[in-house]
């Protein structure tokens, strides 16, 4: 009974996400009802659907991906680290893709090229962390790479600050300012497409880890004692993470909390294993960013940078969480 | 499984600096269906011969023949996770699913078949770190019997135990060694080391093995730990 229970509650956050989606595209301006969508999808629907599809849909798709990814990255850094406040932004990924993104900006670059920037200032902070926790020979590894997460991460702010600071104070700093804030708005289809195929990516990676996760968890010696090769698994789950994070922050700018709020509030309702924690996390990470994204436009014409939104929510419902969770212990 | 053999072992850890420790080196045979207990005073060099039995610290000098995929359990308490008592017995079973998708319901019953084998069957779905430490300890022990290692190192398996978990965790221990295997744990209970089958003495710069009542009389007891004692110096326990 709990083996088929186990298995169907991620399923079911899943459906739920995806029905929050249907939800957020059926409400709204351009309001369509569901089957009018559905055949829309299918690809031959009324023209306002095909409308709102066009116009909400890579929006849509940005935010799911997105609230996705940092949720799944963030489990997972929870998992490997068992730090309940493991971040998907662990590694120093977002402050890289930050400056990354607030590069291109000052020189002046497109869209396209801000998120790759952005994407590769992410890797290359993570990759930083990695290579210098390689190099301390700590006996489990987990202590020197959140440390040289901190100073990867400390690095790129101090470069960001640099770019915020000799950024031209009318023209680009407003765009990089609002980078930094979080938004789904600029997605255009293929980037969040682009954005997709990474994130899927390194989700497939970690939920393949799974039950390998969990003996993570025990620490390097149980593992090596169970017969896993520990090191290049943790290397292969830090690597995925770190994927997930820089396509998030790649499209959407800095968004905080998901990952830190959506693992709490999965393991809440499927429990610690890692192979039901991720995709739990995965979907409850999709629907916080759905529900923000909505309330971001709820409130007049002028957009609220979810960045901002998913803190002041995020945060107290985190605490209230936690709250909920030592209560019931 | 064909036991344990050690040839010319150096286990110890070197600092960068030259400090450090190297125990003395070791010759040995344990034969398959053999517990050896290793006895001696706090930084004298168990775990760390333990750990370089375990294959989780090298050796300074020898080798190790001929172990199997060896399995290592820390002291009671220093395992800690989250997840279902099932779940952590399962993962016992890790080194056959090495690539594989997931465990399998195979992987589960075995876990189960385990864990009612030590009579912690009924904690099967409850978090691992809600059990006792003597609970944990059987679990822990379940699982080597699920992941079947030709050889069990145990540090301190009786640490932190009331009386009643000790003699079940003894009795576990002893059925591990009964199948076949080689049981090293180390142990500064020492009623335990006299129902051994040896006993490795390891004192500040030498080492001796032994039977259980060649080590355990008074004179070794007092040049291994420097106290005097008609007993065990844990529990006051006769040594027979």
């Amino acid at each position: 009974m709990s083996r088929l229970r186990g298995s169907l509650l991620p399923a079911l956050l899943v459906l739920l996400t995806l029905a929050g989606a249907f939800l957020v595209l059926a409400t709204g301006p351009l309001g369509v009802t569901p089957d009018a969508l559905l055949t829309a999808v299918a690809g031959q629907g009324a023209p306002e659907a095909e409308l709102a599809l066009a116009l909400r849909g890579p929006r849509l798709l940005a935010a799911l991906t997105c609230g996705a990814a940092l949720a799944g990255a963030g489990a997972g850094f929870q998992i490997l680290f068992r730090n309940p406040l493991a971040a998907p932004d662990l590694l120093g990924v977002s402050s890289g893709a930050g400056l990354g993104a607030a590069l291109a900006l000052l020189l002046g670059a497109g869209a396209a090229l801000v998120q790759g920037a952005a994407f590769a200032g992410g890797l290359a902070a993570g990759t930083l962390a990695l290579a210098c926790a390689a190099l301390t020979r700590s006996g489990d590894g987990r202590l020197a790479l959140i440390l040289c997460g901190v100073v990867a991460g400390a690095l790129a702010s101090a470069g960001l600050g640099l770019v915020v600071v000799v950024a031209e104070p009318y023209s680009q700093l407003p765009s990089i300012t609002y980078w930094l804030l979080g938004s789904f708005t600029r997605a255009t289809m293929p980037e969040a497409v682009g954005a997709v195929v990474p994130v899927a990516a390194g989700a497939a990676a970690l939920i393949w880890l799974g039950f390998r996760l969990d003996i993570l968890s025990l620490g390097d010696e149980q593992a090596r004692s169970l017969g896993l090769p520990a090191r290049p698994l943790r290397l292969l789950a830090l690597a995925a993470a770190a994927l997930m994070t820089s396509s998030a922050v790649a499209v959407a700018g800095v968004v905080g909390w998901i990952g830190l709020l959506a693992p709490h509030a999965a393991r809440l309702i499927v429990g610690e294993r890692a192979g039901r924690l991720i995709p739990a996390s995965m979907a409850l990470g999709g629907l916080f960013a759905l529900v923000i994204d909505r309330l971001a436009t709820a409130f007049g014409p002028a957009e609220i940078p979810v960045g901002l939104l998913s803190a002041a929510i995020g945060a107290p419902a985190f605490l209230i969480l936690f709250v909920a969770t030592s209560r019931r212990s | 499984m064909s036991g344990l053999r050690l040839e010319g072992l150096v286990a110890g850890r070197l600092s960068r600096s030259g400090g450090g420790f190297r125990l003395p080196p070791l010759d040995l045979t344990i034969e398959a269906g053999k517990v050896l207990a290793l006895i001696g005073p706090n930084g004298a060099g168990k775990t760390t011969l333990l750990k370089t039995l375990a294959g989780l610290l090298p050796p300074l000098a020898g080798a190790i023949v001929d172990t199997g995929a060896p399995a290592y359990l820390p002291p009671p308490g220093a395992v800690s996770a989250g997840f279902s008592v099932l779940h952590l017995t399962a993962l016992g079973r890790a080194r056959l699913r090495r690539w594989s998708p997931g465990l399998t319901p195979d992987d589960l019953d075995t876990a189960r078949a385990a864990l009612d084998r030590l009579e912690v069957g009924h904690l099967a779905d409850h978090p691992f770190d809600r059990l006792s430490s003597g609970q944990q300890q059987l679990v822990l022990i379940a699982r080597l019997f699920v992941q079947d290692a030709p050889v069990c190192l145990l540090d301190e398996p009786l640490a932190l135990l009331d009386p009643a978990h000790a003699q079940a965790v003894e009795a576990a221990i002893q059925a591990l060694a009964a199948e076949g295997r080689v049981v090293v744990a180390s142990t500064h209970h020492l009623p335990f080391a006299a129902r051994a089958d040896r006993v490795l003495a390891i004192g500040p710069d030498w080492m001796e093995i032994g039977t259980p009542a060649e080590a355990l009389v008074p004179d070794r007891i007092r040049a291994l730990f420097g106290v005097e004692v008609s007993g065990c110096p844990c529990c006051g326990q006769a040594l027979s």
